[in-house]
């Protein structure tokens, strides 16, 4: 007799099953672990997919060769044998120095595109299927030639990992320590050996032992989570150069004052690692525009800045002159500083968890909160995986508390940057202060992945809350994986600024010492209009602010938004012009048409007519400012014309020799250096000197 | 996430949370042991095994598209795991140790307290049986699914797992006659 079902399932249930070890566990999960993070860093899973499609192969040919015990031919092993039969085909026709038979009738193209769809299929989404070209035909190797295979197969994933995508999901990422704790089996070893998940926990609240433990182990070598770092995936918005412009053709130049810095830090800091940053990381005006020079400041409120204009020779073209525009915003005195309403949005999602971030973010608002006043309102939202409150509008005068709440967030989980910027304008709206200074400052390293992930939606998102008088700051944090693309949409979008905080001076420099220039909008929509004059100027090229540009009729359009000043603000402007009367133009004269026209006002001095348009805070209603730029203020040599435009004349050239030097000819970081030193001034808190030092990094520094 | 339910956790781990992987990975380790350890009889070689399914998991969870349950999904990798691990340690050890003496005494390394011989002697056999077999019975007797279920995880017909049984349970009663 047959032994009853219920035989062998009692001997199943007699059967002990020792539990296992816990650090077999630990291992198998952290190993399985890695390979994960791995998989969805490097997108390695192409060349698993294609081991799994020749594991697979190698499964048919052998059922085809034992063939024996199975009655049926199920459904899948008939689409495994189609998928067979084309990669055979595939052989034939891609191998004709191996099979003499290349003379097959089977289609190329048929084979070729099942295989890529074969590959493609194992791509998770949004990732570029593109390079599966890449791979080489002839890794269709046979089963039998694993060794050959495997060796190809490293060399396509050293290609791939080249090849990082932007939108690769999974960086490390910690999640909150309570939601991880699973561990069910009970076991002896549990007092000795820690949970892999506690250990995860651990990492995530930055503690070194709990970094440890993961990484000391049983020397497999499999890398530990640490060893993933991010590199290279800093997201910049592609510049392009303002092109040269005839004056005769085009002699209006309209754009919108910036007055970032977050490109001068992000570029010290790559230089200071001794790298180049990319191209797309230098904009020139936002180097230009870090450093304070010393214009005439505006008598009071109702004008609030006034502009200075000067003419001096180029020193990197001796045939072109420099024409160099420059504001300084009226300051407010600090005693007639207004309440502030602030509301801090940190992003404290596990990419966040490196030293040059959370804790670096943690030291700066606490230097922020220091320098406040005791009526002023600070609110803390943060966001990770999801969103939440962690202080509730409170005054400044509780400071413990404010610092407390700060002292207490750790990094963990997915960004969902989106959900946090509602929240931290609702409660902004909730607080909001018709007298006080309402504004959001949020705090990340761009990397937004849950939510509203969409630039252009939450760009909408900030554009509307903009018009309820909430500004929005960014404060840009970390490399590596630093979205500024994003960061400046958000900034320039919500009538804010953007900064990028590398080190805890910079935070200083933001937060404390121009705290009232970051937080005190002074105007706002200030947009810069000029004409050149052609019968003086023959052409002309705005130096930066490449993402600024405004078309000529948005000058006068009150609804078109620009950037904002801050009280003690400076701006910077400076164009490159080429009298008619220089002898080396940088565009020739047309053959069949007449020069340029007399201009229809009688203006043998003027060069070019400045406007600028601004609105003060609160107001919808532009008002203008508009002056003459004459020969009376120019200055013939280089010599002659003051510190601190000789001083951003450099900064100005060190910007362009970064971005490929397109104009400066063979101007060279030491000519830069022989042009800022003796411009340096008094440079009270030492960024001048710093600049120099960065030159002279520049000069060393490798391409990345 | 302990209370995340496992389409929650996928869904993390599908957008690329290794921490959601990494509970997943934590909550089905037992599952996958278990089964282990029934198709191999040692602690050692389940472990090993156990830790090839998840990393296997971890390279395929992306594949995982959601119409079947997510446990028959690893049960289905964990099957191959385990006759990929069988098929590996035969290259393997072949030539190295000697096979086993037929004793029923030695062949199943940790015998525990059952008095039953008839249990143990059925285990025996089943251990010996050819690898589609055993798979089938494991996950019919010892899982305790209906064939439909097995055929699922395997990739086979319903009547594949039906007449793997029947072989089974013909070569069990030759053995134990």
């Amino acid at each position: 007799m047959k032994p009853a079902d219920n035989d062998i399932k009692k001997a199943f249930r007699q059967l002990e099953i020792p539990e296992p070890s816990e650090t077999a566990k630990n291992k198998a999960v952290r190993k399985a672990t890695d390979e994960f993070v791995k998989i969805n860093i490097t997108g390695a899973k192409k060349t698993k997919g294609f081991q799994e499609f020749l594991r697979r192969m190698g499964k048919i040919f052998q059922t085809l060769i034992t063939m024996k015990g199975e009655p049926i031919m199920t459904q899948r092993q008939f689409a495994t044998l189609g998928i067979m039969v084309i990669a055979f085909g595939l052989i034939l026709s891609i191998g004709p120095q191996v099979f003499y038979s290349s003379k097959t009738v089977v289609d190329k193209a048929g084979p070729q595109s099942h295989q890529t769809a074969e590959i493609d299929r194992e791509l998770p989404d949004g990732r570029q299927p593109g390079n599966a070209k890449n791979d080489k035909p002839e890794t269709t190797v046979l089963p039998s030639k694993e060794q050959t295979a495997a060796q190809k197969t490293k060399d396509f994933l050293a290609d791939t990992k080249t090849e990082m995508h932007k939108n690769v999901p999974g960086e490390m990422r910690q999640e909150e320590p309570l939601a991880v704790m699973q561990a069910p089996a009970p076991s002896s070893e549990k007092a000795a050996g820690k949970g892999y998940t506690a250990m995860l926990s651990e990492m995530a609240s930055g503690s070194v032992r709990g970094r440890r433990a993961l990484e000391s182990d049983d020397g497999y070598g499999y890398p530990s989570l640490e060893y993933y770092q991010d590199a290279g995936r800093d997201k910049f918005a592609v510049i392009t150069l303002n092109p040269v412009r005839l004056a005769g053709e085009e002699p209006v130049s309209t754009f919108s004052i910036d007055v970032d810095t977050a490109s001068y830090a992000f570029v010290r800091r790559q230089l200071n690692s001794g790298l180049l940053p990319q191209k797309d990381a230098v904009r020139v005006e936002e180097l230009i525009n870090y450093f304070d020079y010393d214009y005439p400041v505006p008598q009071d409120r109702v004008q609030p800045f006034q502009p200075t204009v000067a003419l001096y020779p180029t020193p990197w073209n001796s045939n072109t002159k420099l024409l160099h525009i420059g504001i300084k915003g009226y300051d407010i005195v600090p005693t007639g500083k207004p309440r502030s309403n602030l509301v801090f949005l940190l992003d404290i999602s596990g990419s966040m968890n490196s030293p040059d971030k959370l804790p670096l973010l943690k030291n700066s608002f606490a230097m922020l909160v220091d320098s406040l006043s005791p009526d002023d309102t600070v609110a803390i939202v943060v966001y990770a995986g999801a969103s939440g409150t962690v202080l509730e509008p409170t005054k400044v005068k509780e400071k413990g508390k404010i610092l407390a709440s700060l002292d207490k967030l750790s990094a963990g989980g997915s960004t969902a940057g989106g959900e946090g910027i509602r929240l931290a304008y609702t409660l902004a709206e909730m607080n909001f202060d018709e007298e006080a200074v309402n504004r959001v400052i949020l705090a990340t390293d761009g990397d937004f992945n849950v939510g509203i992930t969409n630039q252009n939606e939450l760009k909408s998102f900030i554009e509307r809350k903009r018009a309820t008088g909430i500004f929005l700051s960014v404060l840009g944090f970390g490399q590596g994986n630093y979205n500024d693309a994003l960061m400046q949409a958000l900034a320039q979008n919500g009538n804010g600024n953007a900064a990028y905080i590398d080190n805890l001076n910079e935070a200083r420099k933001v937060l404390v010492d121009e705290a009232c220039s970051t937080l005190f909008t002074i105007a706002k929509d200030v947009k810069i209009q000029i004409e050149f004059n052609p019968a003086r100027v023959h052409d002309y090229r705005l130096i930066g602010y490449e993402t600024r540009l405004l078309k000529r009729e948005d000058f006068n359009n009150d609804k078109v938004d620009a950037g904002d000043v801050g009280s003690g603000h400076t701006v910077t402007a400076i164009y490159e012009i080429t009298p008619v009367e220089s002898g080396k133009k940088l565009i020739d004269d047309l053959r069949y048409r007449k020069t340029p026209q007399k201009p229809k006002v009688d203006a043998g001095d003027e060069y070019a007519f400045l406007k600028i348009r601004y609105k003060l805070p609160g107001e919808d209603a532009s008002k203008l400012i508009a002056i003459p730029v004459t020969t009376e203020q120019e200055f013939d040599t280089i010599a002659k014309t003051p510190e601190d435009m000789r001083f951003a004349a450099a900064v100005a050239a060190f910007g362009q020799v970064l971005r490929n030097a397109q104009y400066t000819g063979d101007f060279s970081y030491d000519d830069i250096l022989q042009l800022a030193e003796p411009a340096r001034g008094r440079d009270q808190f030492g960024y001048r000197t710093e600049f120099l030092n960065l030159v002279r990094l520049a000069k060393t520094a490798k391409a990345m | 996430m302990k209370n995340c339910t496992d389409m929650e956790l996928i869904d993390k781990a599908q957008s690329g949370d290794h921490l959601s992987f990494a509970a997943l990975a934590d909550r089905h380790y037992m599952t996958v042991y278990r089964y282990a350890f029934r198709w191999c009889r040692s602690q050692e070689d389940a472990e090993d095994i156990t830790q090839e399914v998840f990393i296997k998991l971890a390279g395929k969870i992306n594949l995982f598209d959601k119409r079947s349950l997510f446990t028959t999904w690893l049960y289905r990798i964990t099957a191959n795991c385990a006759k990929d691990y069988t098929r590996k340690n035969n290259r393997w050890t072949k030539n190295k140790l000697p096979e086993l003496p037929d004793n029923e005494v030695t062949a199943s390394p940790n015998p525990g307290p059952e008095n039953n011989v008839i249990a143990r002697n059925i285990l025996d056999v089943i251990g010996k049986l050819p690898k589609k077999q055993k798979e089938a019975v494991l996950l019919v007797y010892a899982e305790g699914m209906n064939h439909k279920e097995a055929a699922q995880i395997i990739g086979c017909a319903e009547t594949t797992v039906s007449w793997r049984l029947f072989q089974a349970k013909r070569q069990l009663k030759k053995v134990l006659s």
